[in-house]
């Protein structure tokens, strides 16, 4: 169980960070956070969003225990892998589309 | 072993043996039991473990075997009906004026074309062949929970006749199988046809929520002892996977259905702009369990390609761990690009982006999977039999259609190809390719261990070209169809004769397609009873399914397969588990008996003893059908009282659960003495449990989901401001909060100490909640007002149903304790409760909070 | 085997693309870019499909040692990653370019109901032009359409022009649609939207004059009685 746990930290901390940019994005397009003059400044916090993120992937990739060697290192440490890549790879259109 | 610092230096997947487990298992050292004559432990095993005799004896069936193949069988019988349903449309698309169906009925037709392959035949069929297959290749005798696997086929049964009948009359859906509202609300889509669609379905989901729960508790707690979580089948991953996210994707979809059912039947405007509902909102669920639909159809497909490739190559599978890791990719990544199906709605390109870029990279772990495939052909000697012909078609199609889903995941060209016959052509690529292509493979590699017999040389080739010469002649061509401008759901096209040639090849070799199919159901058939006798293990396989004799018998193995067992091939193992060698032989106490071992490195914990035959699933399944009629005829009062017999069911249900008979320790193998379930945690039960709290935590995600888009996204009439917000509502909801948390505290305690006493005043609690949520649903505003006034209503009544459940759970403890079947040794159900009210705890503090900050906004 | 075919039927299909609803006949610079990402795309599908057909039939051949380095990271992982990265970045470009700017671009205005089209433009007197079924606007500049829609959700497609946006009561959507020549378009309703959603169509005019002056039987073809604003 706690392997399995492991095993899927990466790519859960890739599904919260995705919820809460495309979250972010809806809330900033609402207008909930003021006069549309905050577009730029809120792109900024959407991007802050996303590289803590980002750190939050490589601190959970050298947190991850040493393990007994085999599979069960290397399944959590895949699967910080490929959380942190899909969390780089989705999300950077965050630095260069255009927005609402 | 492997070096520890080699998966870490490198970070990549180190090859690794397909058997990597042998050394592992030496670990786990179990001594064999003394060889028996394998007759006797075959007679002593089938009287305990066969169904009745008769017809009566398939209605109480709980078999894993029988049940996994009647899934498949229906499930059949469903694809075939549905490819009628297809010729129909493609006989009207074959001139640009069809006359052959009316507009409405061939709006009917292809609707339930779409929700016919997907939910009564795509879903149960991988269904049914986990049932079937998984508890072979694990190494156990059945599924964890037999009665619920025939509730499951009884409700899908069920659910599939009232769609059917449905179109017999002529009231079958016909908003498409997407259902999107307005076009399936009550003003637009009078009638019962929506209706069917939404109830139908939702009665068939039962049987998907049953088989999620049941497969995750048997992959992680019945395989063979010593058979590693990271050791285990390819396969079992695979439909680790895919039971994981049907329990996570199925909820978006219910919630879904019932929010809009309750919209048609009480005037709730959920979806109604008028009154600050959102169509759109509709669209994000139900695309929100469409999406991970499409990978919960594609991974137990992969997973017989990662069965088969290996075995018909005499080789093992190339990077086992890169595949699993593959399995986990698909699985998370495949819940984030839901909106790409909704590329066109106006969403910013900003948020387009995120999802075209996750759309892109979830073919990686694709591209990972058939790239390893390939490999493993290189590196072993690829057999041209039977199944490697549907492999091969796998291959062909399936990369063009993932090649076409990577085009669709590109926004500006989805924008032109959206909702065109482009789009037809590529969802018939990724599911024909990438579910018919292997699950053909997967019944002529099975066949043998179904029925017992050799195939009949020579047909199931033809059928193979047929098929794939009919499939590509039908949708190759549909792509450029699509781009020159053909939308979907059109059943003429007078002003367009450029799309008729394009039209007319798709029919003719439509037709090709479906002789094909035939001809594949007449092999199977003509296989099934002229077939001669086949042997033993024809394949020479490699996993523990064809360990045993063929046909399969009732019980699967005679004895377990322990440690140093399941690791052989299974000719080397079939004899010793016959004759009664491994774990837990025969059946010396008459009453079926399955090993529980631990989740990660399956270590023997205790024998759980499972149900034997019983009609109560149908009859558990026949009264939610009841209901489901009567909701269908809009008497919803009466459908109400039917909800009555149900709650007595399951009642009944749960007493089949109560501790009966010899309870001491099994010597399951010699010095191996193991207890009994009713005397060891964690139970398959609580297993199960936790399953079913992960759905519906999703359930009560989707809602919340929907009361934060209704109330940022949404733009619609503000409503008036939230009633309910009073002093006395939110004191009166903090005091439910509070009853339900003590209530936590009550069955916490009466489990620990054994407390009757507990137990009771849990039980005042819960119903002192109840009392209380009877004053917060009078004080609510009137749902019929505003879509968030709706919303907020069904939250509250998730709460009050999950009070209920509790409440009735304490009831059942101090039943248990009246007939004494509480004991120092047996919790009964109080385990179960203490969970249950754990998380109607948090979930009706979460909406406590929901409510009250939607009143102050 | 399936691939090599689809190389070959290649003039086939660009002989038969043309068509007045064919967005691989792109009349404008929107569609333009979006037919162009296409062939692209194509393309290197069709490579992509031959080289993995070979490789397949290849491993029929005597068993060879297989690396999981080269088969799994090399061609898995990251010639993958690269594929789909340069699609990706296409796309998005293709993307952020065909948008609706605020650049003050001529908006008409489509309403979409069971089964039909009311178009909205300012008439040469500033006054608003309503038509049933055909839209009017200028040729050679890009023209941002406001689509709404009336009961259920519809979607506005002109393939030669550009790609589509759907009608959704309660929402107003912005698309931006460029003819490079004056000329009638044919454009459709894409989303099924009930009985009538086969023969939902209507036209587009494009005109080399801004406002057009429109005959009195061509202008103001609507039915009055049909309120248009959502």
């Amino acid at each position: 169980m706690r392997l399995l746990a492991l095993f899927i930290a990466g790519p859960a901390l890739w599904a919260v960070l995705f919820a809460a940019v495309y979250a972010l994005h809806g809330i900033g397009c609402a207008g909930l956070t003021g006069p549309e003059s905050l577009g730029g400044l809120w792109r900024l916090v959407m991007a802050g969003v996303w590289i803590a993120g980002l750190g939050a992937h490589v601190a959970l990739l050298r947190a991850l225990p040493a393990g007994r060697g085999g599979a069960d290192r290397w399944l959590p440490l895949t699967g910080g892998w490929i959380g942190l890549g899909a969390s780089a790879f989705t999300l950077f259109p965050v630095l260069i589309a255009t927005s609402c | 072993m492997t070096d520890a610092t080699q998966g870490a230096a490198s970070g990549g997947p180190d090859e690794s043996p397909a058997r990597p487990g042998v050394q592992e298992a030496e670990e786990l050292a179990i001594p064999r039991n003394p060889p028996r004559p394998a007759l006797a432990l075959h007679r002593e095993l089938h009287r305990v473990w066969a169904n009745d005799r008769g017809l009566w004896g398939q209605l109480t069936a709980v078999n894993h075997t029988t049940l996994g193949l009647r899934f498949m069988g229906t499930a059949l019988v469903f694809f075939a009906i549905g490819g009628l349903l297809s010729m129909l449309i493609r006989a009207q698309l074959a001139t640009h004026d069809g006359a052959f169906l009316d507009t409405e009925l061939y709006n009917q037709i292809f609707t339930m074309h779409g929700s016919i392959m997907m939910f009564l035949f795509a879903i149960p069929m991988l269904e049914g062949l986990g049932i079937w297959l998984l508890p072979k290749m694990l190494g156990t005798r059945d599924m964890a929970f037999p009665r619920l696997t025939a509730l499951g086929y009884w409700c899908y049964l069920f659910g599939g006749l009232i769609m059917l009948t449905a179109l017999l009359f002529g009231v079958a859906p016909r908003d498409g199988w997407f259902m999107y509202t307005p076009l399936s609300d009550a003003t637009h889509s009078p009638g019962i046809n929506a209706d069917v669609w939404l109830l139908g379905v939702t009665f068939v989901e039962i049987s998907a929520m049953a088989a999620a729960v049941e497969i995750t508790v048997t992959i992680l707690r019945q395989r063979a002892p010593g058979m590693k979580l990271t050791e285990m089948p390819l396969f079992a991953w695979y439909m680790l996977g895919t039971s994981v996210m049907m329990l996570v994707g199925f909820p978006p979809l219910i919630a879904a259905s019932v929010l809009l059912e309750v919209e048609r039947a009480f005037d709730w405007p959920f979806f109604d702009v008028v009154r600050g509902g959102d169509p759109l909102l509709w669209q994000h669920l139900f695309w929100l369990f469409g999406h991970p639909e499409v990978y919960i159809i594609f991974l137990p497909a992969a997973g017989v390609l990662s069965t088969l490739i290996p075995a018909l190559c005499r080789t093992p599978i190339l990077g086992y761990n890169a595949i699993v890791a593959a399995v986990l990719a698909l699985v998370f990544l495949s819940f984030g690009l839901w909106v790409h199906h909704m590329f066109t709605v106006g969403i910013p390109h900003m948020a387009l982006a995120f999802f075209s870029a996750a759309s892109v990279l979830v073919a990686v772990p694709t591209a990972v999977q058939v790239f390893a495939w390939i490999g493993t052909m290189w590196k072993g000697q690829p057999e041209l039999k039977l199944p490697m012909y549907h492999i091969l078609g796998f291959f062909l199609t399936f990369v063009m259609g993932g090649l076409t889903g990577v085009m669709l995941a590109i926004v500006p060209f989805n924008w032109q190809a959206h909702d065109t016959a482009f789009v037809t052509a590529h969802l018939h690529y990724v599911l024909i390719g990438g579910f018919v292509f292997p699950m053909m493979a997967a019944a002529t590699w099975w066949m043998p261990l179904i029925f017992g017999k050799r195939r009949i040389k020579g047909l199931g080739e033809a059928a193979f070209w047929v098929i794939l010469i009919g499939f590509h002649g039908t949708f190759f061509i549909m792509h450029l169809t699509g781009l020159m401008g053909m939308p979907r759901r059109i059943d003429v096209y007078p002003d367009n004769p450029e799309w008729v040639w394009l039209n007319l090849t798709s029919s003719i070799f439509g037709f090709v397609l479906t002789i094909g199919f035939a001809m594949f159901a007449l092999d199977m058939i003509l296989q099934a009873t002229l077939g001669k006798r086949s042997a033993r293990d024809p394949w020479g396989a490699p996993t523990l399914d064809w360990a045993m004799p063929v046909p399969s018998t009732s019980y699967n193995f005679a004895s377990l397969p322990g440690p140093g067992m399941w690791a052989r091939v299974a000719a080397d193992v079939v004899l010793p588990l016959a004759r009664g060698e491994g774990v837990l032989p025969g059946a010396p106490r008459g009453r079926r008996e399955v090993l529980v071992t631990s989740v990660g490195g399956a270590r023997p914990q205790h024998v759980a003893l499972l149900p034997g035959n019983t009609a109560l699933p149908l009859w558990l399944a026949a009264s939610i059908g009841v209901f489901v009629l009567l909701m269908l005829a809009g008497a919803y009062a009466l459908a109400g009282i039917a909800l009555i017999p149900v709650a007595v069911l399951v009642w009944v249900w749960g007493r089949g659960l109560a501790p009966a008979g010899d309870l001491s320790p099994v010597e399951a193998a010699p010095g191996l003495r193991l207890p009994i379930h009713h005397h060891a945690r964690p139970s398959l039960s609580q297993s199960g449990l936790f399953a079913l709290l992960v759905a519906d935590g999703a359930l009560l995600a989707s809602l919340v989901f929907g009361l934060a888009f209704l109330s940022v996204v949404t733009v619609g009439p503000v409503p008036a401001p939230a009633g309910g917000g009073g002093a006395d509502t939110v004191t009166l909801l903090a005091v439910v909060v509070a009853a339900v948390a003590l209530g936590v505290g009550a069955a916490g305690r009466a489990a620990r100490r054994r407390s009757v006493a507990w137990a009771g005043v849990g039980l005042a609690l819960n119903l002192l909640a109840l009392a209380l949520l009877a004053v917060v649903l009078g004080g609510l505003d009137d749902p019929t007002r505003h879509a968030r006034d709706a919303l907020r209503a069904v939250l509250a009544a998730y709460v009050v149903v999950h009070v209920l459940v509790a409440a009735a759970m304490s009831a059942f403890a101090l039943d248990q304790f009246r007939r004494a079947e509480i004991t120092a040794e047996v919790a009964g159900v109080l385990p179960a409760w203490r969970h249950w009210q754990g998380f109607t705890a948090v979930a009706s503090a979460l909406v406590a909070v929901a409510v009250i900050a939607q009143a102050g906004a | 085997m399936r691939g090599l075919p689809s190389l070959l039927m290649l003039p086939l299909m660009l002989a038969a693309c043309d068509g007045p609803l064919s967005a691989l006949s792109p009349r404008g610079p929107v569609a333009a870019e979006i037919a162009w990402l296409w062939w692209a795309m194509l393309a290197g599908a069709a490579v992509l499909t031959v080289l993995v057909l070979a490789l397949l039939a290849m491993g029929f051949g005597a068993p060879r040692p297989a690396r999981a380095r080269v088969w799994i990271h090399g061609m898995g992982l990251w010639f993958s990653v690269a594929v789909l990265t340069a699609v990706l970045a296409a796309g998005l470009w293709v993307g952020e370019r065909i948008l609706p700017r605020d650049d003050g671009a001529v908006t008409v205005h489509a309403h979409a109901w069971q089964w039909g089209w009311t178009f909205t433009h300012t008439g040469p007197d500033g006054a608003e032009v309503r038509s049933d079924n055909l839209l009017h606007i200028p040729a050679g500049q890009p023209v941002d359409v406001l689509v709404t829609a009336e009961d259920v959700i519809h979607s506005f497609w002109v393939p030669q022009l550009a790609g589509k946006l759907d009608a959704i009561p309660g929402r107003t959507n912005r698309t931006r649609i460029v003819a490079d020549s004056p000329g009638t378009y044919a454009g459709l309703c894409a989303e099924f939207c009930g009985l009538g959603h086969a023969r939902m169509r209507f036209n587009v005019e494009a005109h080399a004059e801004w406002p057009p002056l429109l005959a009195a039987d061509d202008a103001d073809t609507a039915d009055p009685d049909r309120e248009v604003r959502p």
